[in-house]
C-alpha cells in the first residue's frame, strides 16, 4: 500500500498541474499523512433521539415511576401536613422520571443493605438498639461496690440464670456419661466466670440502676461485637486447659514486654538448616545449626541462630533469638527501601534497589522471605559475589537495618532535603 | 584541568573520612578550590581554608570574644534580632553595630608550591558525612553530558556511561561554563558539562 501511494500522488499532481491554476482556498484532494482524515461533517454533541424512541421512553418512565393518583394524594394528605405534602410534590417534580429510568440503577455491590429499607425506623432485629441516657433509669441512680456476701449472692443468681439459658429443660440428673459430665462442668465454669465479670455482681444499689450497668444500650461502646456470652467463656476455658508453657517463651515475653497474642502475629521462618560436627578426642559430636528470620510484616525484622544436638531444641533457640533480635527497618511509603543499599559480609555482597509501587519482590528466595517478613513490597536485589546463604541473610539484614534516612542526611549536612513525591499533586501521589 | 590529581583528592578524602580525621589538606588548584567550595556549600565539608604546610588553628582555639562580650551580644540580638543580618554598608555604619568581628589571619606562603588547601571533614552519629567520592569523567575516558541526560540521571535512571543518582542524598558535581555546579542545579539552569565526581 505504501508503495502504491507515491504513484497515485504523482498522478494526481500531474493532472492538477495540467489544469488551470486553482485558487489556494480549495482543499487539495490527496492526503499528506497516513492518518485517517477527519470527517467533514461535525458530529453533534448530543445523540439525536427520534420522536418514536422518546415516546417509548416516556411510556416506560411512566410505568416504572407513575405519578400520584388523586386517591393516593388524599391518603398522603391524611398522613402529612400541607407543607410536607408541598415538599413531596416539589421533589417529585424536580426529579424527571426519564432520568430516573435511564440513569438510576439498583445497587448490586456487596456492601448494599441486605434488605429494602429507607432507614427511617429502627428495626429491632437488624439495627442497633437506641442508646439510653441516665434519664431513662427510673428512681434513684445510686450504686455502690457490693460487699462479699451481696456479691456472692448476685453471682449465684446470675450464674443460675445463665445455666438456665444453656439447659432450658433443666440440668440433666442421674447417671451422666463422661461427655455430658464434661460439658456440664464447662458450662458451670463458664457461667460462674461470666457472672463474676458481670457488673451486677460487683455493684449493688437501686435495682434499675444496677440493671442499667449490664444493659448494653447504656454502654458507650457500640454493641456490634458479640456480648461476653460465648466468647468470654470460650476464652477462659481455653486458658484453663492450656497449662504447658515453654519457660523460654515466657522469658522471651518478659524480655519483650509483650503478650502471647502479639507473639502469635510474628512471622517466623527457618531458612537455613545444616548439620555441624565438633571433633573432640572422644569422637565427633554432631549437632544441627538453624538460622531463622522473624518479622511482623510491618517493619520489624530479626535474624537468629541456634545450634543444638537435639534438632527441635536448636530450632526453638534460633526462633527465640530471631524474635529477640528484631529491629525496626525504615520503609519508604511502607513499601520499599530508601534508595539503593549495599552491604558486604565476608565474601558475600548484597545490593538492594528500591523500586516503584507495584514492582513486587523480584529477588532471590532468601531476600524475598526477609522482605516479606519485614513488610517490604517493592524491591529488587543482586548478589554478585558469593551466595553463601548465611552471609546473604546477614548482609541483607544489616543493609536493611542500617539505612541512611534523608532526614538524617539533611541534619548531617545542614542542608534541606525535600521528598518531591510529597510535594507534587498536593502530596496525593499514591 | 588534571583529573589525575582530582582522582587522588577523591581517594584521599575517602581515606581521611574512614580514618575519622578532623582536618586534612589537598594540593591547591583552581579546580580543587571550586569543587571543594561546592562540597562545602552542599554540607559535605565544614571548612575550606587556604594555608601553608601546617594546618590552620581550629575554630575553638582561635581567639574568641570574652564571655561578657558574648553575653552582651546575645542580649542585644535577643532585643534586636534583625541586627544579625548584614546592613548595607554606608559611611555612617562602617563599624558594625554588633561590635568588632574577630578575623583569624592565616599565613599563606608566598611560594605557591608550598600552599595547601585545608579541609574540615564532617561526622554525624559516628558516621562520616562524606562516605564515598569517585570520579565520573576519568583521565582515560572523559565524558561530557547535556542537560537532558543530566535530568535523566537526577531522576535516578542510567544515561550512557553514567549511572543514575539512586542513593539518598547523592550529588554529582559537573564542571560547566558557569563554574562547577551540582547536577540538579545544572538541570534547573539547563546547563551541560563534564561530570567530575559523584559524592554520597
Amino acid at each position: 500500500m505504501s508503495v502504491c501511494r507515491p504513484a497515485r500522488c504523482l498522478l494526481t499532481r500531474t493532472t492538477t498541474t495540467a489544469a488551470l491554476p486553482k485558487s489556494s482556498t480549495t482543499p487539495s484532494k490527496h492526503h499528506f499523512s497516513t492518518s485517517t482524515p477527519r470527517p467533514a461533517r461535525r458530529r453533534p454533541h448530543y445523540p439525536n433521539i427520534k420522536a418514536s424512541t422518546l415516546k417509548l421512553l416516556n411510556e416506560a418512565a411512566e410505568t416504572a415511576h407513575p405519578k400520584y393518583q388523586e386517591r393516593e394524594l388524599d391518603l398522603l394528605s391524611k398522613k402529612y401536613t400541607p407543607s410536607q405534602l408541598a415538599a413531596i410534590r416539589a421533589a417529585e417534580q424536580t426529579i424527571d422520571a426519564r432520568d430516573l429510568l435511564t440513569q438510576s440503577q439498583r445497587r448490586t455491590d456487596p456492601w448494599r443493605l441486605p434488605y429494602d429499607d429507607d432507614l427511617a425506623e429502627v428495626d429491632p432485629v437488624t439495627d442497633h438498639a437506641d442508646k439510653l441516657s441516665a434519664s431513662d433509669i427510673k428512681g434513684r441512680k445510686d450504686v455502690r461496690a457490693a460487699n462479699e456476701i451481696e456479691s456472692n449472692e448476685a453471682i449465684a443468681k446470675l450464674a443460675t440464670a445463665e445455666l438456665a439459658k444453656l439447659y432450658p429443660d433443666g440440668i440433666p440428673e442421674g447417671q451422666l456419661t463422661f461427655e455430658q459430665q464434661n460439658r456440664l462442668e464447662e458450662a458451670m465454669e463458664a457461667a460462674l466466670t461470666q457472672a463474676a465479670l458481670d457488673p451486677r455482681a460487683v455493684y449493688t444499689g437501686d435495682e434499675d440502676a444496677v440493671r442499667a450497668l449490664a444493659d448494653h444500650r447504656h454502654s458507650v461502646v457500640l454493641p456490634d461485637l458479640p456480648r461476653i456470652e460465648t466468647r468470654m467463656a470460650k476464652a477462659t476455658r481455653r486458658l484453663a486447659n492450656e497449662e504447658q508453657e515453654d519457660p523460654r517463651q515466657k522469658r522471651l515475653l518478659q524480655y519483650l514486654g509483650w503478650d502471647k497474642q502479639k507473639l502469635r502475629d510474628i512471622r517466623v521462618k527457618t531458612l537455613v538448616t545444616h548439620g555441624v560436627t565438633n571433633q573432640t578426642r572422644m569422637g565427633k559430636i554432631r549437632s544441627l545449626y538453624y538460622l531463622t528470620i522473624a518479622g511482623n510484616g510491618e517493619g520489624l525484622l530479626g535474624v537468629g541462630e541456634g545450634k543444638s544436638v537435639e534438632p527441635e531444641e536448636g530450632r526453638v533457640e534460633s526462633v527465640i533469638a530471631a524474635i529477640r533480635n528484631m529491629k525496626p527497618i525504615p520503609r519508604y511509603e511502607n513499601r520499599t527501601i530508601f534508595g539503593d543499599l549495599e552491604r558486604k559480609v565476608g565474601a558475600t555482597k548484597v545490593e538492594l534497589f528500591s523500586r516503584p509501587p507495584g514492582f513486587g519482590l523480584r529477588c532471590q528466595h532468601l531476600i524475598f522471605e526477609m522482605a516479606r517478613a519485614a513488610g517490604l513490597q517493592d524491591l529488587s536485589a543482586r548478589v554478585p559475589r558469593s551466595r553463601n546463604k548465611m552471609n546473604v541473610i546477614k548482609a541483607t539484614w544489616e543493609a536493611l537495618t542500617n539505612q541512611k534516612l534523608p532526614d538524617e542526611i539533611a541534619r548531617a549536612r545542614g542542608v534541606k532535603l525535600v521528598d518531591v513525591r510529597k510535594v507534587y499533586y498536593g502530596g496525593s501521589v499514591h | 584541568m588534571s583529573l589525575v590529581n582530582l582522582a587522588h583528592v577523591c581517594s584521599h578524602l575517602q581515606n581521611a573520612s574512614k580514618a575519622r580525621l578532623g582536618v586534612t589538606s589537598i594540593p591547591v588548584s583552581k579546580l580543587h578550590v571550586r569543587l571543594m567550595l561546592q562540597l562545602q556549600k552542599h554540607g559535605f565539608l565544614s571548612s575550606v581554608t587556604l594555608g601553608g604546610p601546617t594546618p590552620p588553628l581550629p575554630f575553638v582555639l582561635q581567639s574568641q570574644s570574652s564571655e561578657e562580650e558574648a553575653a552582651a551580644l546575645a542580649s542585644k540580638l535577643a532585643n534586636e534580632p534583625w541586627l544579625a543580618y548584614p546592613a548595607p554598608e554606608t559611611a555612617s555604619n562602617k563599624k558594625s553595630t554588633l561590635g568588632e568581628e574577630k578575623v583569624y589571619e592565616v599565613q599563606v606562603p608566598a611560594n605557591p608550591a608550598r600552599r595547601r588547601l585545608w579541609l574540615g571533614l564532617k561526622y554525624w552519629n559516628n558516621e562520616p558525612v562524606l562516605n564515598k567520592m569517585e570520579l565520573i569523567s576519568k583521565p582515560t575516558r572523559r565524558i561530557w553530558v547535556g542537560s537532558e541526560e543530566l535530568g535523566v540521571i537526577t531522576r535516578s535512571r542510567r544515561s550512557g556511561y553514567i549511572a543514575g543518582m539512586t542513593r539518598p542524598g547523592e550529588c554529582i558535581f559537573v564542571s560547566t561554563d558557569r563554574g562547577i555546579l551540582e547536577a540538579r542545579e545544572c538541570v534547573e539552569r539547563k546547563l551541560g558539562g563534564q561530570p567530575l565526581a559523584r559524592v554520597y
